[in-house]
């Protein structure tokens, strides 16, 4: 049994959260908010659990450094050291200086684009996919609710909330 | 998250609503394009083909076919390239450090700031690759395992560190300003129709704007801040390191890396500002782009331009204290050597007129700023000219002293980089919103709103 | 029975046709030759199936072809010359004598052909030492305007035609009884001089007049007038504790260069005993042999003569001496002859009789003769008489000469214009020349008989009585030319080859004086390896003086004139008289002293330059003996206020095409006074309009800027302190807060490389040292380094993996930088040899980011060229500049047409060094392929590598021995020794960049009371 969806459209955040914080109350289940640009506290009233992408930054970081020293070190002091300038490369420790710029910068690659590319991926941001406009003029001025609900009961409900809480209209 | 006083003057005039910003800000990508831009965009083009022309002859000839010789092996090729680099910092440094700091005034510059960014540095690396011998063997100093069998690339060489450090810098920016273009190319995707509204949606990554993936969006957007914002500070330290860790007199200095980054960041803002003050007369945006921006943007020119003066002074203290007489004389013969005029055209432009933004007068005048900005930016090139050329060509024994004057085709080439920057710019503010739209739909005050917004 | 296919219904029926073909391979002809057939081709018959073999040939063989580019020109020896090894040099000892410079040598030979000459040691003259001259001669054998046949007036021809026709006119002159003359340069090859005596005989009425470019034919008068021997002397500068030279360039083209730099050298080597010789030079220009003269003294160019005059009279003669400016200078350099009496030696490198004359006065009172002079084993190197050839020119016009032979001479270019030699030479018949080009003199002759190179010939020489040398051939000759001894022979009737009769000479001349020299077989051959034979040198006696001096004196005092502008005309270090001007290696090298290089210029003294408001570039007018020539200015410290010099040896006309159009000729302006040919006129110079001459200069800063690059103390002072002028370099550090000073070499924040092998390096005597680029020559053509011509030149881009820096002294305070760019009025001069120093802490080589420089293991700086991207940062990086990079390709490149674009050209380069690409970097290497050659050979041999086996190019070509070559790991080598040398020093030892390369301080031998 299918279920349906009314879209609330609202012009400003501020109204569109206390909407939200309404139907949240009156135990309608929020499909989704889509706005065009950020409404910050949004999330917490959706309950959208905070991103673990810094953390997956880390590690990607992480990766970078280790993959660095191990690339320099092989190539300047494993497999072929040669006498450049009297520097002393015998150990990848004497010759640390002299990698960390390196060492950083591929850190800060890895780290960003192993994140962005994450983030893409899970949020199924791609080229070609194709976009769910909720509302034409969502990604301009006008945000949008959407209520989900079973087909049998009404909608006068939870179109009444966000009404009331100053939904420019509400379509069906 | 900070509150912000409603007396505090409005960063975007004419209190727009959510819907006039979309206009005003779409409508260059849009409508038609005016005569300026065509005009502009010929001439643009018109150059870069020159520089196109003397890179293909210097490759097919010879460097010999620069001012080169024995003594100073690098002038304009690596001059250019450090100034462009040094053009591109302003963009990161704007929309990366400034986001730490919450500066929301950088809303209105940022896009455009980090398209010149990559832009410049597209020119800049451009440089390193044209100044070899053999370009077509560039490909070497990358670390790749080759029919030689164990020949690998010298990690010791700043060089090798540059090649590391642009090449990051570039792609993190690139993808850092294409991240924040995903939204505004839904909107326009969502405004559009027929091919475009297909490009654009394929452009715009399916973006639907849903509350969860912005919240994502802002969280990526703050570490690749974090990230940017040391990885800028190393890409400037890094090309001055071409220099300071060298032993040619006048290189070989500790603080240019300090130096060097506050010199970026100060030719970046006069080149922002250059870029800014024609965008939005080209493209009428004064309301967004207001004379409050450009007095907060000549406030970073006086305080970097005063770091780069002391910098110069300290340079001529340490070479004194040093009792080193080879730096004593490196100093000496910059400023009162053959080059003198160059020096001295880098003190004027670069210490001396940044002052005049103490006046405020001055300093919230939109012409003042454009022809000073002008000036930083010529006076920024000739430190880079004098640093390069009037150490080398009077080094260690006087018996190799040189002299050395461009030959066309660097003069040609150095053109030709500004040609295709401007060519790219052109062109972004013409397929590109040159304002970051959905964030600043942050900073609005929406008219159809009673209540004061909160930052939440 | 068995089954019968057929290989078709033709065989079936059994068809005539198939009967015919039927044991072909096919049973229809194949149209291939109507195919190839021209006939075929044009016409449209090729049908399909054609084609497409057409196509499938010409695709499969366009395939195969672009499976490998195809070698060029690579000939395999059908059959191995025996004595020729592919990739091991061999080596013929051989003579270069031109008529003007002399050397014993050792030609290298790879694969058959002459790639480097080095000097011979066992040759008592030069003992191995070479000058750029005799360096960059094998490249005169591959000069692409050589003549490649006999020319009878311009038009190609056989040699059996023009022998034919000059017999004939000979024979037909002989009958009339017509002058024949054979005109030549000074020839020390006894055969030769038999060979023209056999000529001689058969045709009577023929005298050989000999003359000298640059003639010193007024020694050889006054000592036939003062000791009846129409001689030059052997001079022993290796002898002489004061040495005076009054206007001699004896250390590059005076009589013996080679052998009198050695001597010099060599007593100013420093040892323990701590002594030297000491140098005064009294001159107009400055020269060579001036700037390394310990005190110099600038006389007007008039009044050489007077000079002379004052030394003599305080040396005890009387005379009404006229007085001149720098009387009282010369006065003090008298009293210390006198006090230096035997010990002491005095040449003088005037062409005026009397001055020769009194030169000799003075040497006997001096009591020379039998200490520093040897008369009694004269030099031959000179012997033209300035007397014979004047009157050659006039029997000329006269129309007397009815057939002139010229050997190895250009007088139409080396005679002053007064004499009129083009007009006079139209005026002989018959004309022979023997040039190897169609020059000024050859082209004005009817018949041009090449001579071969001297590396493609027989000869032999006796360049000091009692001294032999033999010329072997290192290579067939490359074109159709013959030796002019053997034309001679042929027009004199006798048709033995030249090498049989020389051969025969030695035989009946040579062998028997020789005693215990075993059969003739061997003796030949043992002088052939050997290249020279020695016989004892008579003991060399005292002289004294026969003839008076009266009416020399009043000579001099007549022809005293130092009123006025004076030119000096000079012989250059690089070109000397200018018959090897063709030469782009000499060419390219610049002048030691003013280190311009491509060009002729005017020396003006600063003085002078700022009354006359001259500045370098400028073009100025000079007149001197009715001539008038037009030269840039180059201010030169140094000269006589009123003296100007011009250098020989430019303005060729006819030389080809290196050298053509290059400067004025000063020839043109050479003096004829009292019979001699003199080199200097009283002069006018006047500025011109015409636009600045740009002039290409490899060093374009004068002076040290008070940089301490150049150590260098005086004799007084390193007897007191061995370390004079080279205090220990001390880097301030803080210890336990107070402030030391270190060595650089320990204050080091890491641990060094070993070296565990070999460590090779290179010490180099800066009091040795006297800059006559012999290395910078010897280099180029060991390392194929390219020659750039003059634009590359001005834009500093010279290629020389080695310089010399040259360095005047200036009077300005410490303080002042910019005074200290001007050099002084009569600056000391030093010279400082300056390649790569390899250093240990390379500073070149942690910049490179690929890696394509680096340390050997035997601590040498390493470059490869293939692994170059060319970011010329190494070069940025290194304080020497001694990096070079390929701004062009300078090879197979018409834009630098000089040897290494044709083919002929490239036959000098050595197959054992790259011809570096463009774009990459390049510089000294140590000559590392000597290095691994050695290396090689030792092991073969299981041996360990003796100190002295080894020798850079450099070091083996100095003729003072200035630079020593060695491992430093060796503790008994030579280089080992150096390194504890008080003298020794790095350069710039304050970067501890830790060279290889040591210099030893330059030690002045200055007399206190004596400027």
């Amino acid at each position: 049994m299918d279920k349906k969806v009314i879209k609330g459209v609202f012009a400003d955040g501020d109204m569109l959260k206390e909407a939200v914080q309404e139907l949240n109350e009156k135990g309608i289940t929020i499909r989704n908010v889509y706005s065009p640009f950020p409404i910050h506290g949004i999330d917490k009233l959706l309950g959208i659990k905070p991103t673990r992408l810094s953390i997956a930054a880390f590690i990607y970081g992480a990766t970078g450094t280790s993959m660095a020293l191990l690339m320099m070190w092989f190539m300047m002091v494993s497999d072929w050291p040669m006498n450049i300038g009297g520097k002393p490369n015998f150990t990848l420790l004497q010759n640390l200086p002299a990698f960390i710029p390196i060492t950083f910068e591929i850190t800060v690659l890895f780290a960003a684009h192993g994140m962005v590319i994450t983030f893409l991926l899970v949020s199924k941001i791609l080229p070609g996919a194709t976009a769910y406009v909720s509302h034409p003029r969502v990604t301009d001025d006008k945000l949008v609710i959407e209520v989900e609900m079973n087909q049998s009961d009404s909608h006068e409900q939870a179109a009444q909330i966000m009404k009331l809480h100053g939904a420019e209209e509400v379509l069906a | 998250m900070q509150h912000e006083a409603s007396i505090r003057e409005p960063l975007i005039l004419g209190n727009k609503s959510y819907h006039q910003a979309t206009e005003d800000i779409c409508r260059p990508v849009e409508g038609k394009a005016n005569k300026y831009w065509w005009a502009a965009f010929i001439i643009s083009v018109c150059t870069m083909l020159w520089g196109m022309g003397a890179i293909a002859y210097t490759i097919g000839t010879g460097i010999g076919t620069w001012g080169l010789n024995k003594t100073v092996g690098w002038a304009w090729d690596i001059t250019n390239f450090v100034w462009w680099i040094g053009i591109g910092h302003a963009g990161t440094l704007i929309s990366a450090i400034l986001l730490l700091f919450r500066q929301k005034w950088r809303l209105s510059i940022n896009r455009s700031a980090e398209a010149m960014t990559i832009f410049a540095v597209m020119c800049a690396g451009l440089f390193p690759i044209i100044h070899m011998g053999r370009p077509w063997l560039g490909y070497w100093v990358l670390p790749l395992p080759n029919q030689f069998g164990s020949l690998w690339v010298n990690f010791n060489s700043p060089l090798l560190w540059d090649v590391f450090a642009i090449s990051t810098y570039f792609s993190v920016s690139l993808v850092f300003w294409y991240l924040g273009l995903i939204p505004d190319l839904a909107t326009i995707r969502d405004r559009a129709n027929g091919l475009r509204k297909k490009i654009y949606s394929i452009l715009s990554f399916g973006w639907k704007g849903s509350a969860k993936d912005w919240s994502r969006y802002e969280e990526v957007s703050l570490i690749l801040a974090g990230l940017s914002t040391p990885l800028v500070l190393s890409v400037h330290t890094i090309v001055s390191m071409d220099f300071a860790t060298s032993l040619v007199p006048g290189w070989h200095t500790t603080i240019f890396p300090p130096y060097f980054v506050a010199g970026a960041i100060f030719s970046g803002f006069a080149m922002v500002l250059t870029l800014m003050l024609i965008a939005r007369k080209v493209l009428n945006l004064e309301d967004y782009i207001t004379v409050q921006h450009v007095e907060l943007m000549n406030k970073i020119i006086i305080l970097t331009g005063s770091i780069v003066g002391i910098a110069y002074i300290t340079e001529f203290f340490m070479a004194w204290y040093s009792q080193v007489k080879y730096e004593q004389y490196a100093f000496i013969n910059r400023a009162f050597g053959p080059y003198f005029w160059a020096y001295w055209a880098m003190m004027t432009c670069n210490v001396i007129t940044p002052q005049l933004f103490w006046f405020k007068k001055i300093r919230t005048s939109l012409t003042a700023t454009f022809i000073i900005s002008i000036f930083v930016n010529i006076g920024m090139w000739f430190e880079r000219f004098v640093i390069i050329v009037t150490s080398l060509h009077r080094d260690y024994l006087p018996s190799s002293w040189t002299m050395y004057s461009p030959t066309w085709v660097e003069i040609g080439i150095y053109l030709g980089t500004i040609g295709l920057f401007f060519t790219l710019f052109l062109l972004f503010a013409r397929v590109f919103p040159v304002i970051a739209l959905s964030e600043l739909k942050t900073i609005l005050k929406p008219t159809s709103a009673p209540k004061k917004e909160h930052h939440g | 029975m068995e089954k019968k296919y057929w290989k078709g219904l033709e065989e079936l029926r059994n068809d005539a046709e198939f009967v015919k073909h039927k044991n072909n391979e096919f049973s229809e002809l194949l149209p291939l030759d109507e195919i190839f057939t021209t006939k075929a081709e044009n016409s449209t018959s090729t049908n399909r199936r054609d084609f497409l073999k057409f196509m499938g040939f010409g695709i499969a063989a366009a395939t195969l072809a672009a499976c490998e580019t195809p070698v060029k020109k690579a000939i395999p020896y059908v059959v191995r010359p025996e004595e020729v090894n592919p990739g091991t040099p061999n080596y013929y000892a051989s003579t270069y004598a031109d008529g003007h410079d002399f050397c014993s040598i050792l030609v290298k030979t790879r694969e058959g052909r002459p790639i480097k000459v080095d000097g011979n040691d066992l040759c008592s003259l030069t003992k191995g030492g070479t000058s750029a001259r005799v360096q960059a001669s094998v490249l005169s054998l591959y000069d692409s305007g050589r003549l490649k046949t006999p020319t009878i007036n311009g038009e190609e021809a056989a040699w059996a035609k023009v022998d034919q026709q000059i017999t004939k006119e000979l024979s037909d002159i002989a009958v009339a009884g017509g002058k024949v003359r054979i005109l030549s340069s000074s020839i020390i090859s006894p055969s030769t001089k038999a060979v023209i005596a056999e000529f001689v005989a058969k045709y009577p009425t023929t005298k050989h007049v000999t003359y000298d470019a640059v003639s010193h034919s007024a020694m050889i008068t006054a000592n036939e007038e003062n000791f009846g021997k129409a001689v030059l002397p052997t001079y022993a500068f290796n002898k002489a504790e004061l040495l005076v030279s009054v206007g001699a360039d004896f250390l590059t083209n005076w009589i013996s260069p080679i052998e009198n730099s050695y001597q010099y050298a060599q007593k100013r080597k420093l040892d323990e005993s701590k002594t030297m010789s000491r140098h005064i030079q009294i001159e107009s220009m400055l020269s060579l042999t001036g700037s390394n003269a310990d005190t110099r003294i600038r006389i007007a160019p008039g009044d050489v003569g007077a000079t002379l005059l004052a030394l003599y009279n305080k040396l005890g003669g009387s005379s009404s001496a006229p007085s001149f400016d720098a009387h009282e200078e010369v006065n003090k350099v008298a009293a210390e002859l006198a006090a230096a009496k035997g010990k002491a030696l005095l040449v003088c490198g005037s062409n005026d009789h009397a001055h020769q004359v009194l030169t000799n006065v003075i040497n006997v009172l001096l009591e020379s003769y039998g200490n520093t002079i040897d008369l009694d084993n004269p030099s031959y190197i000179r012997q033209g008489r300035d007397a014979e050839m004047t009157q050659l020119v006039n029997d000329m016009q006269g129309g007397e000469v009815k057939a002139l032979i010229m050997y190895n001479t250009n007088p139409a270019y080396t005679l002053p214009t007064s004499m009129k030699f083009e007009d006079a030479i139209k005026k002989v018949g018959l004309t022979v020349s023997f040039a190897d080009r169609a020059d000024e003199t050859a082209s004005m002759a009817k018949y041009i008989c090449p001579d071969h190179h001297y590396l493609e010939s027989w000869n032999d020489a006796m360049p000091r009585a009692g001294i032999l040398t033999l010329t072997q051939p290192t290579i067939a000759p490359i074109f159709k030319t013959r030796a002019a001894q053997e034309s001679l022979l042929k027009w004199a009737g006798n048709d033995t080859n030249y090498y049989d009769y020389m051969r025969n000479q030695w035989r009946t001349n040579t062998y028997p004086t020789l005693q215990g020299a075993g059969t003739f077989e061997s003796f030949w051959n043992q002088s052939l390896q050997n290249g020279i034979i020695e016989m004892d040198a008579r003991p060399a006696t005292f002289y004294t003086l026969q003839g008076d001096l009266s009416r020399h004196i009043t000579s001099i005092v007549g022809n005293k004139k130092s009123e006025g502008i004076a030119l000096v005309i000079y012989e250059k270090t690089g070109l000397g008289n200018g018959n090897q001007a063709n030469n782009p290696w000499l060419q390219e090298l610049p002048d030691p002293v003013t280190k311009i290089t491509w060009d002729n210029y005017l020396c003006v003294s600063p003085a002078m330059a700022k009354e006359k408001g001259l500045r370098q570039g400028n073009v100025v007018e000079v007149k001197a003996n009715g001539q008038t020539v037009k030269a840039p200015v180059v201010v030169q410290p140094g000269l006589h206020v009123n003296t100007v010099a011009l250098a020989v040896g430019y303005g060729r006309t006819m030389a080809g095409k290196v050298a053509n159009n290059i400067g004025a000729n000063a020839y043109s302006m050479v003096s004829l006074v009292n019979g001699t040919f003199q080199m200097m006129a009283a002069a006018e110079v006047n500025k011109t309009l015409d636009a600045d001459y740009a002039l290409a200069s490899t060093q374009t800063h004068h002076t040290m800027m008070g940089r301490a690059l150049l150590k260098e103390s005086t004799l007084a002072e390193y007897k007191q302190d061995a370390r004079a002028g080279n205090p220990p370099v001390l880097i301030p550090v803080m210890e336990d807060h107070k402030q030391v000073g270190k060595a650089p070499k320990d204050v080091t924040l890491w641990a060094e490389h070993e070296f565990p092998n070999h460590h090779w390096g290179m010490s180099i005597d800066l009091n040795s040292c006297i800059g006559c680029g012999s290395c910078v020559v010897a280099c180029s053509a060991e390392n194929n380094v390219p020659v750039v011509g003059k634009d590359e030149v001005m834009r500093s881009r010279e290629m020389h993996w080695m310089r010399i820096d040259r360095y005047y002294s200036s009077d300005a305070d410490a303080n002042d930088l910019k005074g200290m760019e001007t050099a002084s009025e009569n600056p000391k001069v030093a010279f400082q040899p300056v390649m790569c120093q390899h250093c240990n802490h390379a500073p070149c080589e942690t910049v490179c980011p690929v890696a394509a420089t680096t340390h050997s293991h035997d601590g040498m700086n390493q470059m490869a060229y293939n692994r170059c991207v060319g970011t010329r940062y190494c070069a940025n990086n290194c304080p020497f500049k001694v990096r070079r990079f390929n701004w062009f390709k300078y090879s197979d490149n018409d834009q630098f047409d000089y040897n290494m674009n044709d083919d002929l050209g490239k036959m000098v380069l050595n197959p054992d060094v790259v011809v570096r690409s463009r774009g990459v970097m390049e510089k000294c290497s140590l000559c590392v392929q000597r290095i691994q050659y050695s290396k090689l050979t030792a092991k073969k041999e299981k041996r360990k590598i003796r100190d002295g086996e080894i020798n850079t190019a450099c070091a083996q070509s100095c003729p003072t021995k200035a630079i020593t070559f060695g491992d430093y790991n060796d503790k008994n080598s030579k280089l080992a020794a150096s390194t504890v040398d008080e003298r020794s020093y790095q350069l710039l030892e304050e970067l501890d960049v830790r060279p290889n390369v040591l210099y030893k301080t330059k030690i002045r031998n200055i007399n206190p009371n004596q400027a």
